[in-house]
């Protein structure tokens, strides 16, 4: 024979738990789904927002992350201090005789023994037993006759699981929201710093040393640079250009390195390379690299892209055939390291061009059209040419030929397909040092020449020579200035403003701005 | 049956007191037919030591009713027959000059008030001069004439009827004599096959003997012990809490009190509507074989306990309201407090 008052005892420590565990399942499944988000909102965002062009701030993204993480530790904490609120409240003597009461279904029988025998009462209550309480306790002992306390109250998580997961759906409401509010159409600085971003982190990654480590966070510092509209253009070029300064030393020692381990062979390319990888770096900090790669198929590659092409672009460069020839079980290795150096240069000219054409875009109230300052930079006459990297683009040899030698005066990057990649830039397909193999080159016709009129209209590539100033020698006969300055604006790497129309990015006209009322 | 309590397991004495109120209902129902519920309330209001308003209409077996508890229980029955030139001596008694060897003196002589059960006929008609007489004996238990107080013998229960027709010279009982009446029930007409069986029993030949449950001399005593084991019924405090909530919800502007309360009540129930209900709430658990009152207990007694307490206001007049209505109303809104 139990005792009633242990019974009841027992049944209200009972639903005391079963409370405390209904009200945690309530509040885990907000808090889990809140924290989740925020471990996991980046992949989310690369699976969402971004496959739309939106893209999140980092630093939007971070706030959100820590405040939905924080949000779910806020409703974890709330929930077990709710919990624990619902374990006192239902720890109730009388309470649960009330409940057993309804279960047993005996008129409060239950309920007036357990105000009459509740050992935490005051012993006043007690004073209020009749001489019938005899027969109330034996009438509970039979009521609770076959009671199975921990059969009759389960754990039933259906509603609170219900609850709960409307809750987390409010709460994932709320993240959507929150991101919606938060996300960008994605800019092409966007798309550039994330690119920069995430070879900062490949490098970060696979970092062996500390000059590794400093590289990917002159990255990362350009890639903040690039996206922060506070930031003004010559700090943002600082920035770009550091890490570019940064990208050559390493890719410099790489280099050195290697070139170490291929004296064995009676290689020289590394020295070629460093050489060419100084020169252009003090020469044309900029944009002056995918320059001077893009003409290694006519002869300049030996000075500038001694580092850069190499096999792995296709092998237009003259070095493409002394790596071949050098050391075999190193080239797998110095390719890859050259590769993804050439990425990066490649990542960081982008941005920088992409600082140029906003600088050009809009441009500061003290700036004067041809203030070279408010160009981002860009080339000067003589400059390039001091540097001895950058080769004149208006030379005429450079220029690109009718027919079949179009194709092999323009360095192609179809000699591997893996490496023809569309970044997705807004310059369309015209990635610095890859350029595209021309299959239907044009050039204007020279002064006086007669043929087909050029058709513009399809072109995704234009590359102007200026030709010098024609004169009237005698009898009218046209006499060309060779002497005359020539542009030295790299017309690969100049920065061109977004145009204004509705047309595609390939669509667009990638001509230098400078020079657009020249086509008609 | 109904020995002290001392005596007697408190079991025996719950199984005496169901099988004492069981008896006393078939005993009446021998010459009352139907009116079943009237006749449980009676015995109820005796148990609680309680006076009980009886209304309807003349010819329903009011008197016959009470007469016929009266010898089942072994109790004195008086009947006054209130009238308007009823005068309070003519109920109470008063001091008559007797000449006893030789020398006179005053000796109380009393008034039919004096017994254990009874039935004041259509109180209304008496002046309220005459009313409050019987209402301080119903109340105090005892009367005074000339200085002298008579207690009056346990158990005492007045039957008041009222006649809700021919209201014309009648004198309404006051709302506060109306709330001494643990009880007001309604007598209603009798059914079809009630009739029936009224007329077959009162026409013939036939007699009905009512079998007394108690010998005279002990019967006060025996149902004194049965109210004394009512009055040992366990009530928890959330009953408590819950027979204080409809106190307050019939009350206009009480706690709780519903709009149709506030809307068509002038006054609510006295702290007496909270007694009696408890009183009668525990009547009903033992009939119920219980020893503690539970929520329907309450439910059952809150209309007869409480219909005569609230006072309606000329809009409820108007738009034909009624108290029981309201009642209903406050069970039904009223939430039961578990803890």
């Amino acid at each position: 024979m139990d005792n009633p008052i242990e019974t009841i005892g027992t049944a209200s420590a009972r639903i005391a738990r079963l409370a405390a565990i209904r009200t945690m399942l309530c509040a885990i499944a907000p808090a889990l789904t809140a924290i989740a988000l925020g471990l996991f909102l980046e992949p989310i965002t690369e699976v969402t927002w971004a496959r739309y062009g939106y893209s999140l701030a980092p630093d939007r993204a971070n706030a959100l992350s820590l405040g939905l993480i924080g949000a779910g530790i806020v409703v974890l904490a709330a929930g077990l201090v709710m919990a624990y609120r619902a374990y006192r409240r239902a720890n109730d003597f009388v309470a649960a005789a009330a409940e057993l009461d309804d279960l047993l279904e005996c008129n409060q029988e239950i309920v007036t023994f357990a105000t009459l025998a509740n050992p935490a009462a005051p012993e006043s209550s007690r004073a209020r037993r009749t001489p019938l309480f005899p027969i109330l306790w034996r009438r509970a002992i039979a009521l609770f006759g076959g009671l199975d306390v921990r059969r009759e109250f389960k754990l039933e998580v259906g509603e609170p699981l219900m609850r709960s997961s409307i809750f987390a759906g409010v709460i994932a409401i709320a993240m959507v929201l929150a991101t919606l509010g938060l996300v960008r159409a994605s800019t092409a600085e966007n798309r550039e710093a994330a690119r920069l971003r995430a070879i900062a982190e490949e490098i970060a990654r696979s970092s062996t040393s500390s000059d590794d480590t400093a590289l990917a966070n002159k990255i990362r510092a350009a890639a903040d640079a690039l996206e922060n509209p506070a930031m003004p253009p010559e700090e943002k070029k600082k920035r770009i250009e550091d890490a570019m300064r940064e990208a050559k030393h390493a890719a410099e020692k790489r280099n050195i390195s290697e070139s170490g381990k291929n004296q064995a062979a009676g290689k020289s390319a590394a020295q070629s390379g460093k050489g060419n990888g100084k020169s252009q770096g003090q020469g044309n900090s900029s944009s002056g690299s995918g320059s001077g790669q893009g003409k290694a198929g006519t002869g300049a590659g030996q000075t500038v892209g001694g580092n850069n092409p190499g096999p792995g672009k296709g092998g237009s460069g003259n070095n493409s055939g002394k790596n071949n020839g050098g050391n075999a079980s190193s080239k797998n290795d110095q390719n890859k390291g050259n590769q993804s150096n050439i990425e990066l240069q490649n990542e960081l000219a982008k941005a920088d061009a992409q600082v140029e054409t906003a600088n050009a875009k809009n441009p500061g109230p003290d700036s004067k059209p041809g203030d070279d300052k408010n160009q981002g930079g860009a080339n000067k006459p003589g400059d390039n040419q001091k540097a001895g990297g950058q080769p004149d683009p208006n030379r005429p040899g450079d220029l690109p030929k009718p027919g079949a030698n179009g194709d092999r005066n323009i360095p192609s990057a179809g000699g591997n397909p893996k490496n023809n990649k569309d970044m997705g830039s807004n310059m369309g397909d015209t990635h610095l040092g890859e350029m595209p193999t021309s299959t239907n080159a044009q050039r204007f016709l020279k002064p006086g020449e007669k043929g087909s009129p050029i058709d513009l209209k399809d072109a995704r590539y234009v590359m102007f020579r200026l030709p010098g100033a024609p004169t009237s020698g005698n009898g009218g006969k046209t006499i060309l200035d060779t002497d005359r300055p020539k542009a030295t604006t790299a017309y690969v790497n100049a920065p061109l403003a977004p145009t204004s129309d509705d047309a595609p990015p390939d669509e667009r006209q990638l001509v230098p701005p400078r020079y657009r009322d020249m086509i008609h | 049956m109904g020995a002290a309590p001392q005596q007697v397991s408190p079991d025996q004495r719950v199984a005496d007191f169901r099988k004492i109120f069981s008896r006393a209902e078939s005993e009446v129902a021998r010459v009352i037919v139907g009116h079943r519920e009237v006749v449980r309330k009676l015995l109820t209001a005796l148990f609680c030591g309680g006076h009980i308003l009886i209304e309807g209409v003349p010819g329903l077996g009011k008197t016959l009713m009470v007469k016929a508890a009266s010898e089942t229980l072994g109790l004195s029955f008086k009947r006054i027959q209130f009238t308007p030139d009823l005068m309070p001596s003519d109920i109470i008694g008063t001091q008559v000059l007797t000449e006893s060897d030789g020398h006179r003196e005053f000796q109380f002589k009393e008034g039919p008030i004096f017994a254990h059960m009874v039935l004041g006929d259509e109180i209304n008609r008496a002046t309220p001069k005459t009313q409050s007489a019987v209402l301080e004996a119903m109340e105090e238990h005892q009367v005074t004439v000339f200085g002298t107080t008579y207690l009056l013998d346990p158990p005492y229960i007045v039957l008041a009827t009222q006649n809700p027709i021919e209201l014309e010279g009648t004198y309404p009982l006051p709302e506060a004599q109306m709330d001494r009446f643990i009880f007001k029930v309604v007598m209603g007409s009798p059914k079809p096959d009630e009739l029936r069986e009224i007329l077959s029993r009162t026409t013939g030949t036939a007699q009905n003997k009512i079998q007394p449950l108690f010998e005279p001399a002990r019967a006060p005593q025996s149902i004194e012990n049965l109210k004394a084991l009512v009055r040992e019924v366990m009530v928890a405090e959330p009953l408590e809490r819950y027979i204080i909530s409809v106190i307050g919800g019939c009350t206009p502007g009480g706690p709780g009190a519903i709009p149709e309360v506030s809307q068509y009540l002038r006054f609510g129930p006295s702290p007496r509507g909270a007694q009696a209900l408890i009183l009668c709430a525990k009547v009903n658990a033992l009939l119920a074989g219980r020893v503690s009152v539970g929520y329907d207990d309450i439910d059952d007694a809150i209309v007869p306990c409480l219909r005569h307490r609230l006072l309606l206001n000329f809009q409820a007049e108007a738009e034909s309201v009624s108290s029981e209505s309201i009642l209903e109303q406050v069970i039904k809104r009223l939430k039961k407090p578990r803890t």
